[in-house]
């Protein structure tokens, strides 16, 4: 499903050349909950963007679903993105003043066929995530842990191939992180592909399986009970 | 599909942000507003223009008596045309015939106890052909009235409205320079002269009567109307009308014409000359006023990209590519424009029919309407675009980590 070999990312600015991934190795299967664990600093949120494909890596390879990313254009890249990767921010991101059903069917505002049944699929989704008497409720009327059920739902709109989540609790509260965190578990033995981004081991403890990040490479590789 | 569903996000951020909205139409109202009125008041103009063109005569010369650069026609005292000046003239290869007339401004008239004074014209019977303009009702000026030296008139609307209002002109008598005269017909209306007069402030009476019974002039006439077969042979003929008349007024080489030839083409030049000046002006600030709006535009827009990096960001994130951020911030640019228009030709043209009141000549033709729609629409495109490229040139992964 995802193949990383040997990635690096380094910013230029001006002069100053900042090396934050420094050359990363490691497989991910279809169907896996995988977590990648590292402290601010460590370079996850550098590899969400490029495992997300919202920049390209400054040298090594990275195989998504068989398509070679590196070799993409800009276009290309966003058409990836928008068929196989399903994001959950750590800010929700939701479009303030657009309901519910609305900001889970943004993501097909932008694909190429906008299936006829999108909103019955778009109110399922919400339904599954327990929001069914929130439907067209405008993020303002909703709380954190809604907020980011909605943006499940959004991530789950195109039939990703993986779900991207990149802190999803970070703003939430230990109760609502719980929840999210079994709404993941159960998307995941649904059958889901599911990378989290995180800095908490307890919620890192959610995941099969552990990479642990630190200053730009892969550290440790842990298999979670 | 994607476009109407993109084209939609564009209405949704229009309506949602109202003040900024309402400043980008504001401007833009203001510039075509501006534009439109400009675009009637030229074309008011012009068409004044065409028509006092049209009241001259393609196919006509006039021939003044006197030299000089004076406007308007020339009464009896500078009278210096001969009976010979007009035979000549009509002997020359293209001419169909002279019309002579005398004429005198503003003489006192009176009919009961109203006055007025307007011109008085003293005419042969062919200055109908000459003018293409004979009496709307009632009689003309005849032959058998210049061989009598009858003492009857054709009076203008304006002379009719202001000495009978709504009572009956036709066989009353009226007191020109306290000669009494019978009304026997009504002019055509007619409008204004290029000069700016007022045509129809007009009281014809037979040649004959004019000369001799009131303004004292048996030997020289004032004004010819020279009527010619081929309007394109007015220049050419002009030039052998001058040559005949310094001859015949034995001028020598250094001496300036004592006679001044007006044709319809130097007419048009006059006219355009003094409206040019202003005509380029007026242009001027007619469309720097909506480019000023396209900048208060571009400004807006991009304050408004970078106050919306963030939902750039999630939507490049969630697929949208660079064309599409690009076409969504460029249709807000330009149904802002455009709404703009529609507003700015709404209120030009009220602004214009204000001004018409005020006694300006407009005109208010599809013309304006084109001109605002194309012009705010090209406006929000040229003005839209940097704004929509900054936005879809927005780095995805920064754009969405923005606070």
């Amino acid at each position: 499903m995802i193949e990383a070999k040997d990635i690096t990312k380094s910013f230029e600015s001006g002069t100053l050349k900042t090396n934050v991934l420094k050359g990363i190795t490691f497989k991910i299967s279809k169907g896996e909950f995988v977590a990648i664990m590292g402290s601010s600093g460590s370079g996850k949120t550098t590899l969400m963007n490029v495992l997300g494909c919202m920049m390209k890596a400054s040298s090594g390879s990275y195989v998504l679903d068989g398509v070679d990313i590196e070799t993409l254009n800009d276009d290309q890249l966003s058409e990836i993105r928008n068929k196989k990767i399903g994001f959950v921010f750590q800010a929700f991101n939701l479009l303030d003043g657009t309901s519910a059903l609305d900001n889970v069917l943004l993501p097909l505002v932008y694909a190429d066929n906008y299936p006829a049944d999108a909103q019955k699929k778009a109110e399922q989704l919400l339904e599954a995530v327990g929001l069914d008497d929130r439907i067209h409720y405008k993020p303002s009327e909703l709380s954190g842990g809604q907020h980011q059920r909605v943006a499940i739902a959004r991530a789950l709109i195109n039939d990703p191939a993986i779900i991207l989540a990149d802190e999803p609790t970070g703003n939430l509260d230990s109760e609502s992180s719980k929840e999210l965190m079994n709404i993941l578990k159960r998307l995941h033995s649904q059958g889901k592909t599911i990378i989290l981004i995180t800095h908490d081991i307890n919620i890192a403890r959610y995941a099969e399986r552990i990479v642990y990040l630190r200053d730009g490479k892969i550290d440790n590789e842990e298999v979670a009970k | 599909m994607k476009v109407i569903k993109i084209a939609h996000v564009s209405t949704k951020a229009i309506l949602k942000h109202k003040l900024r909205t309402f400043l980008i139409v504001l401007a833009i109202v203001v510039g075509i507003a501006t534009l439109t009125v400009i675009v009637s008041l030229t074309q008011g103009a012009n068409k004044l223009i065409m028509k006092r063109i049209q009241n001259f005569g393609p196919d006509a010369i006039m021939v003044k008596s006197g030299g000089g650069k004076m406007r308007g026609p020339s009464t009896v005292d500078s009278a210096n045309l001969t009976k010979k000046d007009i035979s000549d003239i009509e002997n020359i290869e293209g001419v169909k015939f002279v019309s002579p007339f005398q004429i005198e401004l503003d003489m006192p008239v009176k009919y009961g106890n109203k006055f007025t004074a307007s011109w008085v014209m003293g005419v042969e019977p062919d200055w109908k052909d000459a003018w293409r303009r004979g009496a709307s009702r009632g009689e003309f000026i005849a032959y058998s009235d210049n061989e009598q030296l009858s003492k009857v008139c054709v009076i203008g609307q304006t002379v009719v409205k202001e000495l009978f209002g709504e009572i009956d002109s036709i066989g009353e008598n009226i007191l020109i320079e306290n000669v009494s005269f019978k009304v026997i017909g009504i002019l055509e209306k007619r409008g204004q002269a290029p000069a700016g007069s007022d045509f129809d402030n007009l009281i014809l009476i037979p040649f004959t009567t004019a000369s001799r019974r009131l303004m004292n002039q048996s030997l020289y006439t004032s004004m010819l109307r020279v009527v010619i077969y081929n309007p394109t042979e007015a220049k050419h003929i002009a030039s052998e009308i001058r040559e005949i008349l310094r001859r015949n007024h034995h001028l020598a080489p250094t001496v300036e014409d004592d006679f001044n030839i007006r044709t319809a083409e130097q007419v048009t030049k006059m006219v355009k000359s003094t409206s040019k000046t202003l005509g380029v002006f007026l242009w001027l600030i007619a469309i720097i006023s909506p480019i000023v709006g396209g900048i208060v535009l571009m400004n807006i827009m991009l304050m408004a990209v970078s106050e919306r990096k963030r939902e750039i960001g999630l939507r490049r994130a969630m697929g949208a590519k660079k064309k599409h951020i690009i076409f969504q911030f460029l249709t807000e640019s330009v149904i802002l424009t455009f709404s703009g228009g529609i507003f700015g030709v709404g209120a030009g043209v009220i602004i214009a029919i204000l001004i018409s009141l005020l006694g300006k000549p407009i005109s208010i033709s599809w013309q304006p309407f084109a001109i605002a729609f194309l012009f705010s629409t090209f406006i929000g495109l040229f003005f839209g675009v940097y704004p929509a490229r900054k936005a879809a040139n927005l780095d995805p992964a920064k754009a969405l980590s923005q606070a």
